[in-house]
């Protein structure tokens, strides 16, 4: 009975290896990620999961690389006024939706009209605020005319949400998805898999390599490693940080992680007492210990920043060093603005972003040596977007990288930012002034210089804490080529093959 | 008896209504709405203003209520608020899988269920009773989640022999979709089979000290006879109300089995529609496991009668 057991099981198991072989062969990558998706609408995802569908169905006028520059993408080329304000893009020609049917301005500028429309729901709306209208004079011409002078609107729609959609598929577009992208779409069983084909039609000529990618739903860690050593998946996306180790160790894995510049925070809203005083936001920064935050919330999987601009952007300013804790300091500045006894307060961190959970109580154990004594409070994720994010006055949160500088700072440290306003209410006319003339400046070195500046003046009176930003980790099978992790957090899987 | 099914389907239909009155009005007060989780994290007002008039929440609350219950009775179960697909597909896709799971687990545990109970009680204070006692309180007291993990570990990464979670295509040939099956159903039975072994052990013991069957011993019947033939039947009665709540434990259950699996099923949906106050999806996905435990329970009333002659519904003979 026992041989038997036994020789059925070893059939059992030969039989799925052989059953496994061909779809390793044929080029379909199978792909895990940890969560359902909510939408196929490019314009209303907000999951990262979501994101990576967008840049594979859809494609952008425009394209920003790994290294955080613009490139052209289904705009051929673009041109903008002296004074900045107005934008014309000509799109590449001939290029086709997945029916068949011509990309024209027409569905540009719907597109983006649609993402205007607050009823819509597109977390891209803020970025288009500036535009003032939009005009076609040609099929392939769209001309933008804006508010304000803008230097980096064309990297506007390198973001996630600013897909290129078909101007009459809209009312079906989160269940049917037609676009330009490299894959199209074929199938998706809620709660278990995406299907995408090749795209025969794609721009670029050979492009992209692979035949079909599967995306298969895994919320479970331990199901996703144990398919990924077992062959069953080729690839699993944003690796749960404390597999990392393990996967190290398995030769027939690959752990390819990049830096990003999505960063978690201790977010201290200065319209609340005691963070109305920028010496007591001051104190909190110089109480905490940034590598130290990084080993615990991120198992080492990040790097010290100052602000959200990574250390690998040009943009980062390198003369400001990451100080060590200065407790005396701290406790110093925290004296002159009226707790020489230190205070106590209340940290919320939310449940179920484990980086933030960890983040907060480490934070709990560097601010006890300044006197600030930390009550940590769990609160669900439901609860804390409703009643904390912008409500409580010092909890943890944090923020997906976002294409341009200008929209991954503009929108929370100006006074007038979307974020800032609902986030930490911090008011720095100094800050300001620097982050509107980066936006109107001319050159890249100008651009620079005034982003290095900015980094120098929020290190000096802080809106809130960033002690890092994280590393994007993927894990894959070594018969994966050309994959290489995006900062931005999506697939490029154009080049990507699956021998 | 037709008379007391037709009260009974009635009494069903009663208490989905109040089900989905008392559903509606959870999500009403459960924090955050799904015109704020469409806008996103820092939408202004007027942006979920515009989602709730789109979406028709800005209504009052009884006539969302009604509108979603005229839309049920004319036979539209609405459209998924996030994934703006209709949720009778989602519903059934669902459903269907995790009926397939639950049924196979339902078997399973009948079978071995009964058996080791049978077993335990023939053998009673012997090796095989300790040991069905041990097996059952292991099953019973270590949670499901914790068998689905060993389980993916052991059998899907140490020694590869089955898949670590997911659905299987039929396309694909039996095996690769039978394959998908063999974990999660064996979790579920592991921790379900503690309760009808039991119960079936217990009622067995009691049944063969009764009078009749130590009469049918001393007219020489072979053992195996009586077992079979006259205490299994009678012993078995309890196990059957057993088996059908054990119907609502599965249901219950299935959702973090078919978490740990990945395995698209309607306890993942319908988790993943309460995390998003998704209504129309949570209101169908309840309603439909709640009927289903109704009419679990209604078979098993209609299988005690038929295998215990002297319950009539309606009167019991005395």
């Amino acid at each position: 009975m026992k041989k038997r057991l036994i020789g059925a099981l070893g059939a059992a198991a030969i039989s799925m290896t052989a059953l496994m072989a061909p779809a390793m062969a044929d080029g379909n990558l199978r792909v895990a990620i940890p969560s359902n998706l909510n939408t196929l609408d490019a314009a209303k995802t907000k999951l990262g999961e979501e994101y990576i569908m967008n840049f594979l169905i859809f494609s952008g006028l425009t394209e920003v690389d790994g290294k955080g520059s613009v490139k052209p993408d289904l705009a051929e080329s673009w041109t903008k006024s002296d004074d900045q304000k107005t934008w014309t893009f000509k799109l590449r020609p001939g290029v086709k939706f997945h029916d068949g049917s011509p990309l024209e301005a027409e569905d540009v500028k719907a597109t983006i009209e649609r993402i205007k429309d607050k009823a819509t729901g597109s977390t891209a709306r803020v970025n288009f605020d500036l535009v003032e209208s939009i005009e076609t004079p040609d099929k392939e011409t769209i001309v933008f005319k804006l508010k304000i002078p803008y230097s980096g609107f064309a990297e506007l729609f390198g973001d996630r949400q600013v897909r290129i959609m078909k101007r009459d598929e809209f009312d079906t577009v989160a269940t049917h998805p037609i676009g330009t992208g490299p894959f199209m779409f074929k199938s998706f069983t809620p709660g278990d898999r995406v299907e995408l084909v090749k795209n025969p039609d794609y721009y670029i000529k050979g492009e992209p390599k692979l035949d079909a990618v599967t995306f298969r739903i895994m919320p479970e860690s331990a199901a996703q490693i144990a398919a990924l050593e077992t062959g069953d998946i080729d690839l699993v996306w944003s690796l749960p940080l404390e597999s990392i180790d393990q996967m190290k160790k398995n030769p027939d894995v690959t752990v390819d992680a990049t830096p990003t510049s999505t960063w978690d925070g201790l977010i201290m809203n200065a319209a609340k007492k005691p963070f109305d005083d920028a010496r007591v936001r001051k104190a909190v920064l110089m109480a905490l210990d940034k590598p130290a935050l990084v080993e615990v919330a991120l198992y080492g999987q990040g790097t010290p920043t100052h602000t959200m601009i990574p250390p690998s952007h040009p943009y980062y300013n390198k003369d400001i060093p990451i100080s060590p804790p200065d407790v005396e300091g701290a406790k110093k500045l925290l004296a002159e603005a009226g707790f020489p006894d230190g205070f106590e307060t209340t940290l919320y961190v939310p449940v179920g972003r484990p980086t933030r959970e960890r983040l907060g109580i480490a934070a709990k154990e560097f601010l006890a040596p300044v006197g600030i004594k930390v009550d940590i409070q769990r609160v669900p994720w439901d609860k804390f977007v409703k009643e904390i994010e912008g409500k409580a006055a010092f909890y943890t949160d944090g923020f997906f990288s976002r294409p341009t500088i200008d929209t991954s700072i503009y929108p929370f440290f100006h006074s007038t930012g979307s974020w800032n306003t609902q986030l930490w209410n911090y008011n720095n006319p100094a800050i300001d002034k620097v982050l509107d003339d980066a936006r109107a400046a001319k050159t890249e070195e100008e651009r620079a210089a005034l982003y290095k500046q900015f980094q120098a003046l929020a290190e000096e009176t802080p809106a809130g804490a960033i002690p890092y930003v994280l590393n994007h980790v993927n894990a894959y099978r070594k018969n994966v080529k050309g994959f290489a992790s995006s900062p931005m957090m999506w697939l490029d899987l154009r080049e990507t093959t699956v021998q | 008896m037709v008379r007391y099914v037709i009260m009974r389907l009635f009494g069903i239909a009663a208490i989905l209504v109040v089900m989905s009155v008392l559903v509606f009005a959870i999500t009403q007060v459960m924090p955050g709405n799904v015109a704020h989780i469409l806008a996103g994290q820092f939408a202004d007002d007027a942006t979920i203003l515009a989602i709730e008039h789109k979406l028709g929440l800005d209504a009052p609350a009884y006539v969302q209520y009604w509108r979603w219950a005229g839309g049920v009775l004319s036979g539209d179960l609405g459209n998924s608020l996030i994934m703006e697909r209709p949720v009778g597909p989602l519903i059934w896709e669902a459903f269907k899988s995790s009926a397939l799971l639950a049924s196979i687990a339902f078997v399973m545990v009948a079978f071995f269920g009964i058996v080791l109970g049978v077993l335990a009680a023939i053998r009673q204070n012997r090796f095989t009773d300790h040991a069905v006692s041990v097996f059952s309180y292991v099953g019973v007291s270590v949670p499901e989640f914790f068998w689905a993990i060993v389980a993916i570990i052991v059998f899907a990464r140490y020694l590869e022999w089955l898949p670590s979670g997911g659905a299987g295509n039929i396309s694909q040939g039996f095996w690769p979709w039978a394959s998908h099956l063999v974990l999660p159903s064996l979790t579920l039975t592991f921790t379900l089979i503690a309760h009808v072994s039991r119960l079936t052990r217990s009622s067995m013991i009691e049944t063969l000290r009764s009078n009749y069957v130590r009469n049918a011993r001393a007219k020489g019947l072979p053992e195996g006879v009586i077992i079979r033939r006259h205490a299994l039947r009678n012993a078995l009665l309890p196990t059957i109300t057993v088996l059908a709540i054990d119907v609502g434990w599965l249901l219950g259950n299935i959702v973090v089995v078919e978490a740990v699996f990945s395995y698209p099923g309607i306890g993942r949906l319908l988790l993943f529609a309460i995390e998003r106050h998704d209504l129309p999806l949570i209101q169908a996905g309840i309603l439909l496991i709640a009927g289903v435990y109704c009419f679990a329970n209604l078979i098993a009333d209609l299988l005690y009668a038929y295998f215990n002659p002297k319950i009539r519904y309606g009167h019991v003979e005395s």
